[in-house]
């Protein structure tokens, strides 16, 4: 028989990418979608399938890019990096986005040689951070762990830059203090050398309201209804041995492989899988084990068999359990149905149930406390989803701070900041730079122009509604007016606090717009102490760890594409 | 895999109208007279018979992400609370229109979803003041002492009550006897302890007689009909009756007079009758269906407990329908117990079994000799083979089913329930050894039987063993009436029932099959409402007292905001730094006003459904008179609980009765309707903040050309 051969299609090769209209549309399209979802007035989008399926409505970059099928390489580049940011930081990921488009849009139009332009931008990215990590850093507020102020802005700031939670702010405050106790909750108490962090688990309460959200130490497990009358657990006054198993003991043959099973009309194979099931209950009676927990089904003769013997069963516990309770238990996975070894047994302290709402739930306490439970309630599906996404970007930046101990200020001003210091440093000590790079004064102006421009205008996408950005020349910061108020010269009066907070209006500090042209100042560089203090409760802050990370992605991701002069697609 | 994105123009906001027009479709579902609707299949000619918001949207497709927002909101809503839900619809619709104005007007997007917000919060907070606390309903139940003083209420109390002829907004499908119970208001003056549980019984009905003759304003029997109608369900609000304005407006000096001195009444509800009829909306014949659940509960625990003070809580779990469509209505009734529907084949086998006490064994899952419990996963790939030439007699269905039979005899089991399917061969077998196998039995009834009898229910039936089988179970025929199903096969209704079982079944039946689903929803609805007050100790007033205070508060509030300027702005916007919160005080008045709009919107369309305004502009008249007093009165809350009160006492006498008539109190319940403004609210905010819809997987040719305006693709 002949097999039909199509022939192969050559490979298209497209030179200077970023020249083409195309790719500069759907770049500025992208940019658009992730603009208009930044900040906490961001607007929400739909994503949804054409075919059907649900909806998903949300303003997070790790919901939006997966669900963002691109097609071009160039955009591929942009999204994968970002993806890889979120992955590993969690936060920032619209701002990381934004970032690098303004970048690419704003270097473009300068038309230098692409290689003077991606050495001067590795100059100006370290300039950055070393300025970030350094002593005396206008942007950058050291975290006392003693108290909980700073931590709780922090994760404030989390959740009110989300809104598609639709929270009210007294429960912004309520789970913003769940999401500290939690992340208090997985710290160990005897810390030895090394410091590892427990383990927390989010788990759905669809339908109630957010306030009757709670935190509780230990596992829940949900009960599925139809187990609702078994065997309640019993009670113990020392610890419960545990076996947790990830393998079936649901009395299938889980793994038939390939081709046909030829099998005698006497012989059940489902019998034999079921004797072997009932050695391994036998086994674990003799054991002593008091509660046997399977990540899939267990066969209901073997949880009779269980039952009548003592032992509690809890079966189709899910995969994402499987970590935190080895963790919490101390067992290991136990595979197979064949013999288990001993120290595959883990304990727990205690083993009760729990009742939230319609659900029920076995609760269990672990003999170490660092592994907890996160009882997230929303009245919707939609706001469900982004409020346990939010809260897992919460508990993340959290864990990045104790890391870095320290955050960045929020609300746009460190991108402000950043951009006044480095326009001063460019023009003022250039020479380390130029020496660097070979490059001529011109040349480093423009481009530390194009920088500057493009943290700036990530401030600026924070503003949906109309209104004007201003800055001052002081500290610095990012401020919002209300649209037309160029015929005003009296600001004070219409200012109240910059981005972050820090800063209210009080004195002159001599503010001009954002896009306009101003002369270049070195921002003080200090903070102001009692200020800091003072404004402790109110300020919008930015997991440093986070902001570093999605700006160096950012810078990098702008020079792999600004660098890009041939995509080559195979077409086949 | 190219992408489309299309961008929600500013200017006609495209989600919120998608939204104000589903809305639209539910309006006439909102209030205590509700209008059924067909919604006809186009394709396959299929219709449907449908009288409430849920099974609406269950019905239409909602293909767009608008749509299916809205259809999860009210799912949700439904599922957690099972009423409220055209509250929701209508709410949805009616904050739209006024986000869309507000958008008009050039407020922006956050101060709008701000301003409603802590709007709502605000309206929410201010309801307390209209909650009706319930204490110790359960203490003067007393079944043994019967009902004297029953109270009518009297037809010529309203004479100056035109009835429409538009009576294509009344239900046509009452019979006059059911009216006729339906008329029939019953209350309790404070005080009195006793009421019995055959309230709504056949001496009711002797006094709705005797009532239809004595009115004047008998404008023909069938006309009669609705007027009964129409007054018990008018009757149930304070507000809808002209002829408490117009006697107010004539009487209004003498009135005053006499109540200006009067001091803010408390309310209480301390009876359980009067909390139920409140909470009836109209609903009579469904609410004494609940009644008598409850009732039955009681002596059940009663009985259980001992005498023991332990306080009694309606356990709404315990609790189940039976649907039994082809019936007459009058046969609706509850029984203590589960009944369920068998062929009628079975009659003599009943009757054997009805003698004494059975065994049961509880199977979960099918009981079918190819079932294999969930999360089992049958390989695909097995071949078996017969080594012997021997053929074997019975196939391996008649081994299984001998082998269950040997069991049911060996453990002398007569009774077994299944949760799903029953294979017929064994239901035959079974029949013929004298033993009843049931399938499709409620998971919820399952457990009922597994507590009380002592049996545990099983996946396969070799786990039977002796600690597996329940014991004490009595079989009787539910009435000897068989009745056709569906599918032509004469069936009959059984009892299954356990000493100390707490379940209690709600027989419910209809003449007309398309109804079946609209009886059952409205007991269920009645029945949560009834659960929700007692679980939460409390009740709103109702008949749209709440939503009045409501409507009132905002138009306060954005009077104030408007004199008081920037002051008193902190809370409302929570971005201090922004300058959104700088020009909140501009903004604050507009907004609230257009929140206003939406309880304006909602209690114009309530009165226009229950027929007492003709016109939206009548009712709209209506509302803004009543608004107008509630302002010059200082304190809305205060002037809403002074008209309650004079109704409650009695002041509209009547020429023809001497007594004191009475109006009963209407009840509302309050976490559920909170919950359901919360997320009509929450659903209208969500896709004002929405601006582009992301579409994924359509081919760039599968997108129209008159579409693709608006389309970005990336």
């Amino acid at each position: 028989m002949m097999s039909r051969v199509e022939a192969k299609k050559p490979s298209s090769c497209e030179s200077e990418p970023l020249t083409s209209e195309r790719v500069r549309v759907t770049l500025s399209v992208l940019k658009g979608v992730m603009t208009s979802c930044y900040g906490p007035a961001g607007r929400l989008k739909q994503l949804h399938n054409g075919r059907g399926g649900s909806v998903r409505t949300t303003s997070q970059s790790a919901a939006l890019l997966t669900g963002l099928p691109v097609s071009h390489p160039v955009l591929k580049i942009l999204v994968a990096s970002v993806q890889n940011h979120v992955s590993c930081f969690s936060d920032c990921g619209l701002f990381t986005a934004i970032l690098c488009c303004n970048l690419v849009e704003n270097v473009q139009r300068i038309g230098l040689p692409p290689t003077t332009v991606i050495k001067l931008n590795k100059h100006l990215l370290s300039l950055c951070t070393s300025y970030l990590t350094s002593e005396a850093c206008g942007c950058r507020i050291p975290v006392d762990f003693s108290c909980t102020q700073i931590l709780l802005c922090l994760v404030r700031s989390i959740l009110t830059s989300k809104p598609a939670c639709m929270l009210t702010r007294k429960e912004i405050d309520h789970v913003s203090t769940l999401i500290l106790r939690v992340f208090l909750l997985t710290i160990p108490e005897n810390a030895k050398d090394r410091i590892i962090l427990g383990k927390s688990v989010i788990i759905p309460l669809k339908g109630q309201r957010v306030t009757d959200s709670t935190v509780l130490p230990g596992i829940l497990i949900e009960i599925p209804e139809v187990q609702l009358m078994k065997i309640l657990p019993i009670k113990k006054s020392d610890s419960f041995k545990v076996a947790l198993f990830c393998a079936s003991l649901s009395g299938d043959l889980s793994d038939t492989g390939e081709g046909t099973l030829v099998v005698s009309y006497r012989v059940s194979l489902e019998n034999a899988v079921l004797d072997q099931l009932l050695n391994l209950g036998r086994q674990l009676v003799s054991d002593h084990v008091d509660l046997v927990m399977c990540q899939k089904v267990i066969h209901p003769s073997l949880k009779q068999f269980l039952r009548t013997h003592g032992v509690t069963a809890i079966d189709r516990v899910g995969v994402a359990l499987m970590e935190p309770l080895s963790k919490a238990t101390g067992t290991q996975p136990i595979g197979s149905l064949a013999s288990i070894s001993p120290s595959s047994y883990g304990s727990v302290k205690d083993l009760g149930t729990a009742k939230f709402g319609s659900k029920r739930f076995f609760h269990l306490i672990p003999n170490e406390a660092t592994v907890c439970s996160l009882l997230l309630c929303s009245r919707n599906d939609t706001a469900w989803d982004e409020l346990k996404l939010t809260s897992q970007t919460a508990l993340h930046a959290l864990q990045l701070t104790i890391r870095e101990p320290c955050v960045l200020l929020g609300g746009g001003c460190t991108e402000t900041h950043m951009a006044a210091y480095i326009r001063h440093k460019t023009r003022s000590e250039p020479e380390s730079i130029l020496q660097d790079s070979a490059c001529t004064q011109t040349e480093l102006q423009l481009i530390s122009e194009a920088f500057c421009g493009a943290l700036e205008s990530v401030a600026g996408s924070l503003e949906h509604d109309g209104g004007e950005m201003l800055t001052d020349g002081t500290y610095g910061h990012f401020w919002s007016v209300q649209a037309d108020s160029s015929s005003v010269v009296n600001w004070p009066d219409l200012l109240s606090r910059c981005g972050c907070g820090l800063h209210s209006c009080r004195g002159e500090l001599g503010w001009s717009f954002l896009r306009s042209p101003c002369p270049p100042f070195s921002p003080v560089t200090c903070l102001p102490p009692h200020e800091a203090a003072g404004a402790a409760n109110n300020l919008t802050l930015d997991c440093f760890t986070a902001k570093l990370s999605g700006l160096q992605v950012a810078v990098e991701t702008a020079n792999l594409i600004l660098d890009l002069s041939y995509v080559i697609e195979d077409k086949n | 895999m190219v992408m489309a994105c299309r961008v929600i123009n500013k200017r006609r906001h495209v989600g919120l109208q998608q939204l104000s027009s589903f809305a639209e479709t539910g309006r006439t579902f909102l209030g205590p007279v509700k209008s059924s609707k067909f919604v006809i299949d186009e394709e396959c000619h299929e219709s449907v018979l449908i009288s409430s918001t849920v099974r609406l949207l269950e019905s239409l497709d909602l293909t767009s992400a608008v749509g299916q927002l809205l259809n999860e909101a009210v799912q949700a809503q439904n599922n957690t609370y099972r009423t409220g839900t055209s509250t929701l619809l209508c709410l949805v619709g009616a904050w739209s229109s006024a986000a869309e104005e507000c958008l008009h007007l050039g407020v922006p997007i956050s101060l709008i979803v701000s301003v409603m917000s802590e709007g709502l919060n605000s309206c929410i907070e201010e309801i307390v003041s209209l909650q009706v606390p319930i204490q110790n309903v359960f203490d003067c139940i007393d079944n043994t002492k019967t009902f004297s003083g029953l109270e009518t209420l009297n037809v010529s109390l309203y004479p100056f009550l035109q009835i429409p002829s538009d009576t294509g907004l009344m239900q046509k499908k009452h019979d006059l006897k059911d009216v006729a119970s339906q008329s029939l208001v019953i209350y309790s003056l404070p005080g009195r302890p006793v009421k019995s549980p055959k309230l709504f019984g056949p001496q009711a009905k002797v006094e709705a007689d005797k009532n239809t003759s004595q009115t004047p304003q008998t404008l023909g029997n069938s006309l009669l009909a609705d007027t009964h109608c129409r007054r018990s369900v008018l009757t149930h609000s304070r507000h809808f009756s002209r002829a408490d304005n117009n006697q107010r407006i004539s009487k209004r000096d003498g009135f005053l007079e006499q109540h200006s001195a009067a001091t803010l009444k408390t309310y209480r509800c301390n009876d359980l009758l009067e909390l139920e009829v409140g909470l009836s909306h109209g609903d009579d014949s469904s609410m004494k269906l609940v009644d008598e659940a409850v009732q039955l509960q009681y002596q059940n625990a009663g009985v259980q407990q001992g005498g023991r003070a332990v306080p009694f809580l309606f356990d709404i779990s315990g609790i189940f329908t039976c649907c039994l469509p082809g019936l007459p209505e009058t046969l609706s009734c509850v029984c203590p117990g589960y009944v369920t529907v068998v062929s009628i084949s079975r009659t003599a086998l009943i009757e054997e079994l009805q003698k004494q006490p059975i065994r049961v064994v509880l199977v979960e899952g099918d009981l079918t000799e190819n079932y294999r419990h969930l999360g089992f996963n049958k390989p695909a790939n097995i071949k078996t083979v017969s080594e012997s030439m021997k053929v074997e007699p019975d196939s391996s269905e008649e081994l299984w089913t001998n082998h269950v039979l040997q069991v049911l005899i060996k453990f002398n089991v007569n009774l077994v329930l299944s949760q799903g399917n029953v294979s017929e061969c064994l239901i035959e077998k079974c029949t013929h050894s004298k033993r009843l196998v049931v399938g499709s039995v409620n998971g919820s009834v399952m457990q009922a039987f597994a507590e009380a009898s002592g049996a545990v229910q099983v996946a396969y039936i070799t786990q039977v063993n002796e600690n597996c089988v329940g014991s004490g179970v009595c079989v009787t025929f539910w009435r000897s009436i068989p009745f056709d199903a569906v599918d032509g096969t004469s069936r009959m209704a059984i009892l299954l029932k356990t000493e100390g079982m707490n379940l209690v079944t709600v027989v419910l039946t209809s003449p007309v099959t398309a109804q079946m689903q609209t009886k059952e929803d409205r007991f269920w609805a009645c029945a949560y409402r009834l659960h929700y007050a007692l679980k939460e100790q409390k009740v709103l007033l109702g008949g749209g007292a709440v939503e009045f205070l409501c409507l009132s508060h905002l138009q306060i509030l954005a009077e104030q905001s408007l004199h008081k300027g920037n002051q008193d702005s902190s809370g409302w916007f929570h971005n201090t730094s922004s300058w959104l919160a700088s020009s909140l005080a501009l903004y604050r008045p507009t907004v609230l006003k257009c929140l206003a709009d939406g309880w304006h919107r909602y209690l114009s369309t309530l009165l226009c459904n229950t027929a007492s305004y003709s016109s939206e502009f009548e009712a709209n008249t209506f509302i803004q008179h009543h608004l107008q007093n509630a302002a010059d009165s200082g304190s809305p809350s205060s002037y809403i609980l002074n008209e309650y009160s004079k109704r409650k006492s009695g002041i509209f006498n009547s020429g023809i009765s001497n007594k004191l008539e009475q109006i009963p109190s209407v009840y509302d319940i309050v976490t559920p309707k909170i919950e359901a403004w919360r997320r009509a609210l929450d659903l209208v905010l969500l896709v004002l903040q929405t601006d582009s819809e992301i579409i994924t997987g359509l081919g760039r040719t599968q997108i129209k050309s008159q579409d693709s305006e608006g389309f970005l693709f990336l």
